[in-house]
């Protein structure tokens, strides 16, 4: 069986490559794949009869328990045999239904044979997730063929919508197939059928296995699909739409009936939905004009058949089911093809413009009409005895329940009224003469060849009526799995004597005879009682909700807004974590509003000056409260008895303020963006809200501390070990020396990172010293101020300059640079340290540079930052590797004492050259920000960006 | 006062150290390597680095150990993903190296410093220069994602996260053409990362304030010994958080489809494989190894989270017009289609139930669709770089045949469609909830994927059911790399669908986690 499979595989493939090299010919040698099919099954039968199976197991990923696992048994082997005769027979067909200039024949030829395969391993796999596999195939290929070469749009619109509605459905049955696995603990279908679980997991499972099934053969409510899919190229029709796809909703509730019928809901949803499709798609069909879609509503009508008698669960109608589908795939198939040469004769389908047809093509219009016979469940065609049968049943049995049983009687009777009415409509439009339409011209007489399928699959139907009792032992081997309920097993035959229901037969013949002859007004009726609404459009309606919903979400949501993505992440924080903090923390025993009330001040400060920076307009401004915050943080770092971090504070938000405003020059004075309230709003609670849960979250982690601080333990080392008593210094210079010195790399590389940035055109390698040209010419002008109190304002343009600032930075630069040296010195005993001494440096530089402009700055740092930086790192990590050379661990302090005259008693800390590194990086930092960010600017400006002036300038780092 | 040296083993760490080994060449070779001869040698070095890191995975294999004084876990499953990250880095690096598409030679600006559109800028657009500092970049980055699956101490998975996260950062914003797009997206993509890394550092802070360790197993015991209480949850919810960005998984998402569309396209491609992998291999560690025992804790989360993210997904992916956009949309469903065979993780013992080696398969096959199609994208271009816009891929299955194919390919894989090896990781990682008992998010994870196809067939239905536009865009001929980029993930992905089998297995062996 696998290599029945692989070969239609193989053909599908190679089916392009023989379309180009012999033409619509190499439909014919394809066709003999699916016909070695058919005589490989047939071959079975004896097997089958004698009741064993054929079975075939080939692992494939054993990991996942997904096996190739096929058999063969009475229910595969009927549809098998269907699938592989009427595919044989349609390619046969396709040989002369396609011209030999049409285009993508090759791509269409693949797809049917690969279909093929795909259905016939559909219908011969044993493993559930096998047959997914394969009726996800099925889809595919479906869709492929639909849509044809894809340039008309409603053939794109049918093969999506089939698509989509299959595949859902599909989904769904995988879905349902699981869930019945596990429950019956076996995910081989024979398995299930033998031991099937029971409980809720079942109902779920048969619920949607049966969403699958009425997917796939269009069933109430989404039969829409199958008509629009008449778009398709009539073989398509013939076999997707009549044989083969539809039939795999029919299979698969067959295939499950034995297991599923007694579980709770499968048979009303089974028996409503079928013969509700039934009365619908009779009762559509009858509105038809287009051959096609008279044939489409037709097989709607008939599935929903097919379905009630498979689904109902007893033994008389399963066989009856079985015996309609075989008749219907043969007589279904046969019209359609019938309509293909009608088509291709006279080129339309339109059943008003038709006319006088049965004359010119005799042959075709016999066959049709045996056919159209054997649907209308006329003697002695197949259909009669599979409707016979079924009407049998019901009356004898059938359901359990005897009400369902008449109801669905009744139901089947209407159902087969309308068919018989839509039948004979069928006729009168094909071959019929009508008063009033000229006769139909015939182009050209169909070939021989064309015509031998639907003559085949006619006569086939003719033939197997009375030679139903034949097929009484295979449909017995597949019903005697279902319970009898009649009181005796009724066999397969034309004639039973006269029973109450060959009167329904007569009756649904009269009945379709009667409305088939009242056509005018039910016509009219039809018109009148018409609804606006149907499921196809609901079914667009839908789509399109889905589409303008998401384009809806992703409009709000997706709008390239960095606040608004940080707002839902800081959403989803509040949501998950921030719930969890409000419903389960520990919250702290008692609460102290403060230690002293100068806190709360610094508090109200702060959170104003907030709540200023929100409001304020103008960047600088804005700037200077953000600022305030900085420093009311700082006081209470003082009030809490931490003067290096006070310290440090201070300074850091000093220096960080002079690099915005810097940077601030090059933007816009005020902040133009305008947010509407509510946005506002909802930003505002967010913030809020966020910055409570990190308060929140802060004081329960501060709370729930039951072990004693590390730094507990830190003084009396740092005195012994680091010889300091700055707690703090010492532990940046020694107890987490390390730690220190990856910090100071990463300023190192921060620096030179924007410095490179900003510096595009040379790194920074020379310094910016004043001209002295330039100073001279100054001097001549005699514009400026006489007296020089910085090295470089001549330079300045006088507008910029203030004599003030000039004499308080000559007062105050040397005195600023002395402090801190002596920041850096005292830092091991008192607040200070290199970090806190390299910053006041750095403000140094930035009054110089305020106060001078940027020459300024070259004359009182005339040395280059990088230069700083490398020398303060190699000082760092120096007297770690001195410390390692003189046998002490890296970065380990040795404490030197003596006595120097003068000077008295001195004692040394190794680590202060530790120290001395992080200043020097610190100021290299500064005069580098001060050097890019605000000398490099300012030459910018001055030379109108020479980075756009000459652009052959290679890019130097 | 001395410290231990840690004890470290070389043979374990053999993987990152080739891998950073060549990121420190790469980047001497940038500063000191003549600038004519620079680009093969960066080339060769990057690839040298992940192929030995690949070799070394591999021979590795069977390794169960923990070194460096206990900061790294060299297991199965951290090998299996460290061999993903560097086989699908390595191809990734393929796609940088590829110099026939772009008539500039290269998808990299040549200097990223620049402002965009000054005359320099316009000046540097068409010089056929190659800038090569994204090699080393993406050499580091490729080592903190080897280095983030087998992290065993939440400091050293941070630092991973950092080293991962930094040059990604930039190498976003390199883009040789619509660079405001690309530099938006890196600084978004920045910002955003750096929120998400502030809360894991804060997460670390709580989980050791809670427990008093870092290391994984150290958790686990003290969560075991109840120990901690609400902090390891806050701590853990804010972990998540920070992983849960960088899987992009809804609704940490936001940044995902405009960095993807930003970025230049092989980085996006190494972005939403790599990365991918990675936060995930992070994910599986944390939550199995570190918080195994408080199951209770994140499945609710993980279960809500994984609903989310598929559904948004698929939804949002449905309106997309752009294909780099559609592919990010779908990258954050595939993120909840993942969580779903999270959710299959038992919560005891150290065998792995189904859940695991489900998850390290879908991660390997989701990894190679995506590069491959990512790699397509690069091939179709128009006048102003490549040609993403939905409607400029019309009809072009009659421009060129074999990329319609190619694409399609990935793109079925993409929407599970059988016989690809997106179904066969689907079907994993589904089968693992539902064994876990997870159906309804089974359920929900069908629907997605139902409406995610849609998308997905819909892009093939415009390939080949369509009038091509008159000026649309041209295929161009891929080079040697971005040739067997393709050739590479398209079998794979093929034979991951068709004979799954042995990878299966080899997850399946792999899936062991040491701590």
């Amino acid at each position: 069986m696998t290599a029945l499979l692989l070969l239609h595989l193989i053909a599908g493939v190679l089916a392009p490559v023989l379309v180009r090299w012999w033409g619509r010919q190499a439909f014919l040698a394809l066709a003999l794949v699916p016909a070695a099919s058919f005589v490989w099954t047939l071959l079975q039968l004896r097997t089958v009869l004698a009741g064993d199976d054929v079975r075939e197991t080939v692992p494939w990923v054993p990991a996942l328990d997904l096996d190739v696992a096929l058999r063969l048994d009475a229910l595969a082997l009927t549809f098998a045999a269907l699938v592989t005769g009427v595919g044989a027979l349609v390619l046969v067909y396709c040989a002369r239904y396609f011209s030999p200039e049409d285009e993508g024949t090759g791509r269409f030829a693949g797809s049917l044979t690969a279909f093929a395969g795909s259905m016939l391993g559909l219908v011969l796999a044993d493993d559930v997730l096998l047959l997914y596999v394969f009726w996800e195939l099925t889809t595919v290929f479906s869709f492929l063929l639909i849509g044809g070469s894809g340039r008309r749009l409603a053939a794109r619109r049918a093969a999506s919508q089939a698509l989509v509605l299959t595949t859902a459905g599909g989904l769904a049955m995988l879905v349902g197939l699981i869930v019945i696995g596990q429950a019956s603990g076996s995910f081989l279908l024979s398995e299930i059928l033998a031991d099937p679980g029971s409980g809720p997991a079942m109902v779920w499972g048969a619920v949607l296995v049966l969403a699958g099934a009425v997917t796939k053969s269009a069933l109430v409510p989404f039969h829409f699909w199958l008509p629009a899919a008449m778009e398709a190229p009539t073989p398509v029709s013939a076999y997707l739409h009549a044989a083969a796809m539809v039939k795999a909703g029919v299979y698969l509730v067959a295939r499950l009936a034995p297991a599923m019928a007694d579980v709770p809901g499968w048979r009303p949803l089974v028996l409503g939905m079928g013969v509700a499709t039934m009365l619908v798609g009779g009762y559509r069909a009858l509105r038809q004009k287009d051959l096609k879609l008279l044939l489409a509503f037709g097989t709607v009508s008939q599935l929903g058949f097919l379905v009630t008698l498979v689904g109902a669960g007893s033994r008389e109608l399963a066989a009856a089911g079985l015996v309609m589908t075989l008749a219907h795939a043969l007589f279904k198939s046969t019209l359609f093809l019938t309509v293909g040469v009608v088509d291709h004769a006279t080129g339309t389908r339109d059943l008003s413009r038709l006319s006088g047809l049965g004359r010119r093509l005799p042959l075709l219009a016999v066959t049709g009409t045996l056919a159209a016979a054997s649907m209308a469940g006329l003697p002695p065609l197949l259909g009669f005895v599979g409707k016979e049968a079924a009407f049998t049943a019901l009356l004898d049995g059938g359901l359990a329940d005897r009400t369902a049983a008449l109801a669905v009687l009744v139901g089947l009777v209407a159902g087969s009224v309308l068919t018989a009415a839509y039948t004979a409509r069928f006729l009168w439009g094909a071959f019929a003469r009508k008063p009033g339409v000229a006769d139909t011209e015939v182009g050209h007489a169909p070939e021989p060849l064309f015509l031998a399928a639907p003559v085949l699959l006619s006569l086939t139907g003719l033939v197997l009526g009375p030679a139903s009792p034949l097929l009484d032992g295979l449909v017995a081997r597949y019903a005697d799995t279902l319970p009898l309920l009649a009181p005796e097993v009724e066999h397969l035959a034309l004639w039973h004597g006269w029973q109450p229901a060959l009167a329904l037969s007569a009756l649904t013949v009269a009945g379709g005879a009667a409305l088939f002859a009242v056509r005018g007004p039910v016509g009219r009726l039809q018109r009148r009682m018409a609804v606006g609404a149907s499921a196809d459009e609901g079914y667009w309606n839908v789509l399109q909700g889905v589409d303008r919903l998401s384009v809806a979400v992703t409009g709000t949501t997706q709008r390239g807004s960095l606040p608004a993505y940080l707002g839902t992440i800081l959403v989803a924080v509040l949501a998950l974590p921030g719930v969890l903090l409000l419903t389960r923390a520990p919250w702290p025993g008692q609460w102290r509003a403060w230690d002293t009330p100068v806190q709360a001040v610094v508090g109200i400060v702060v959170v104003t000056a907030g709540v200023l920076a929100l409001r304020i307009r103008q960047r600088l401004s804005a700037v200077l409260v953000v600022g305030v915050t900085g420093y009311g943080i700082a006081v209470v770092f003082a009030l809490q008895g931490a003067p290096d971090l006070a310290l440090t504070q201070f300074l850091v938000e000093t220096l960080t303020l002079v690099v915005f405003v810097l940077v601030l020059r090059k933007l816009p004075k005020d902040i133009t963006e305008r947010h509407r309230p509510r946005e506002r709003a909802v930003r505002g609670v967010i913030a809020v809200a966020v910055g409570a849960f990190m308060a929140a979250a802060g004081a329960v982690a501060l709370a729930a501390r039951t072990g004693t601080p590390v730094s507990e333990g830190y003084p009396g080392p740092a005195y012994d070990y680091g010889g300091g008593k700055n707690v703090v210094n010492v532990t940046l210079v020694d107890i987490r020396a390390w730690d220190t010195l990856g910090e100071v790399s990463l300023l190192v590389v921060a620096a030179t990172g924007v410095a490179s940035l900003v510096f595009l055109r040379r790194r920074t390698g020379g310094v910016e010293r004043a001209p002295r040209t330039r100073l001279a010419q100054a001097e001549r002008g005699r514009r400026a101020p006489r007296d020089r109190w910085l090295a470089a304002t001549a330079t300045l343009d006088p507008a910029r300059r203030s004599v003030v600032l000039e004499v308080v930075t000559r007062l105050l630069f040397h005195t600023i640079m002395v402090f801190s040296l002596y920041l850096l010195f005292s830092g091991h005993n008192e607040p200070g340290g290199g970090f806190a001494g390299g910053l006041v440096a750095g403000l140094a530089l930035v009054l110089r540079y305020l106060a001078g402009g940027r020459y300024e700055l070259g004359e009182a740092a005339p040395v280059a930052p990088g230069l700083l930086l490398g020398g303060g790192l190699l000082f760092a990590g120096g007297t770690g590797v001195v410390g390692l050379a003189l046998g002490a661990g890296v970065l380990q302090t040795a404490i030197l004492e003596s006595t120097l005259p003068v000077l008295g008693d001195v004692k040394l800390v190794t680590s202060l050259f530790f120290d001395i590194g992080v200043y020097l990086i610190v100021v290299g930092l500064v005069l580098d920000v001060l050097r890019s960010l605000g000398a490099e600017l300012d030459r910018q400006d001055d030379e109108e960006d020479p980075v756009e002036l000459d652009p052959g300038e290679v890019v130097l780092r | 006062m001395t410290i231990e040296a840690p004890d470290l083993s070389l043979a374990a760490l053999a993987p990152l150290l080739f891998v950073f080994g060549a990121a420190c060449i790469g980047v001497l070779v940038e500063a000191f390597g003549p600038r004519d001869s620079r680009h093969p040698v960066q080339v060769a070095v990057a690839l040298v680095g992940t192929l030995g890191g690949l070799v070394t995975t591999v021979l590795l294999a069977g390794t169960r150990e923990v070194t460096a004084g206990g900061a790294l876990a060299v297991d199965g499953a951290g090998l299996f993903l460290q061999a993903t990250i560097a086989g699908l880095g390595a191809l990734s690096l393929l796609l940088f190296a590829e110099r026939n598409l772009d008539p500039a030679r290269s998808a990299f600006v040549v200097s990223a410093a620049v402002p965009a559109g000054s005359v320099r800028d316009r000046e540097l657009l068409t010089v056929q220069r190659v800038q090569t500092e994204v090699y080393p970049l993406a050499t580091f980055a490729i080592g903190g994602m080897m280095l983030f699956v087998t992290a065993n101490d939440l400091l050293v998975m941070f630092v991973a996260l950092e080293v991962l996260s930094l040059p990604l950062y930039l190498i976003s914003g390199l883009a040789r053409r619509r660079r405001l797009l690309s530099q938006e997206a890196a600084v978004k993509y920045f910002l955003l990362g750096s929120f998400a890394s502030a809360f894991f550092l804060y997460g670390v802070a709580l989980v050791y304030g809670a427990t008093g360790t870092v290391r994984l197993a150290g958790v686990r015991e003290a969560v075991a010994g109840a120990e901690g209480g609400t902090l390891v949850v806050l701590g853990l919810a804010l972990l998540v958080v920070g992983l849960l960005f960088k899987a992009s998984v809804a609704p940490f998402h936001t940044w995902t489809p405009d960095v993807y569309q930003g970025a230049p396209t092989p980085v996006t491609a190494f972005m939403a494989a790599c990365t991918k992998v990675a936060a995930f291999g992070a994910i599986l560690r944390l939550l199995y190894v570190a918080f195994g025992t408080e199951e209770w804790t994140w499945r609710p989360l993980v279960y809500g989270v994984a609903i989310v993210s598929m559904v948004i997904g698929a939804v949002l992916g449905l309106t997309q017009t752009d294909l780099k956009r559609m592919l990010a949309y779908s990258s954050v469903a595939h993120a909840g289609f993942l969580l779903t065979g999270v959710l299959g993780l038992p919560a005891t013992g150290d065998a792995a139930g189904s859940g695991l080696p489900a998850v390290m398969f879908y991660l390997l096959a989701y990894g190679l669709t995506t590069l491959g199609a990512f790699a397509v994208l690069t091939l179709v271009r128009s006048g102003e770089g490549e040609a993403t816009h939905l409607s400029q891929w019309a009809g072009l299955a009659q421009r060129s045949p074999l990329t319609a194919a190619v694409m399609s390919l990935f793109l079925l894989a993409l929407a599970g469609i059988p016989l690809t090896s997106g179904f066969t990781g689907k079907f994993a990682v589904f089968r693992a909830a539902i064994e876990d008992g997870a159906w309804p998010l089974a359920l929900v994870a069908l629907l997605a994927s139902a409406v995610a196809a849609f998308f997905y067939l819909r892009v093939i239905v415009l390939m080949y059911f369509s009038e091509p536009a008159v000026d649309g865009p041209t295929v161009g001929v891929p080079g040697l790399p971005t040739t067997i980029v393709l050739a590479v993930t398209a079998a794979a992905t093929l034979l991951l669908g068709i004979v799954p089998g042995a990878v299966l297995g080899l997850a399946d062996r792999a899936a062991i986690f040491v701590g």
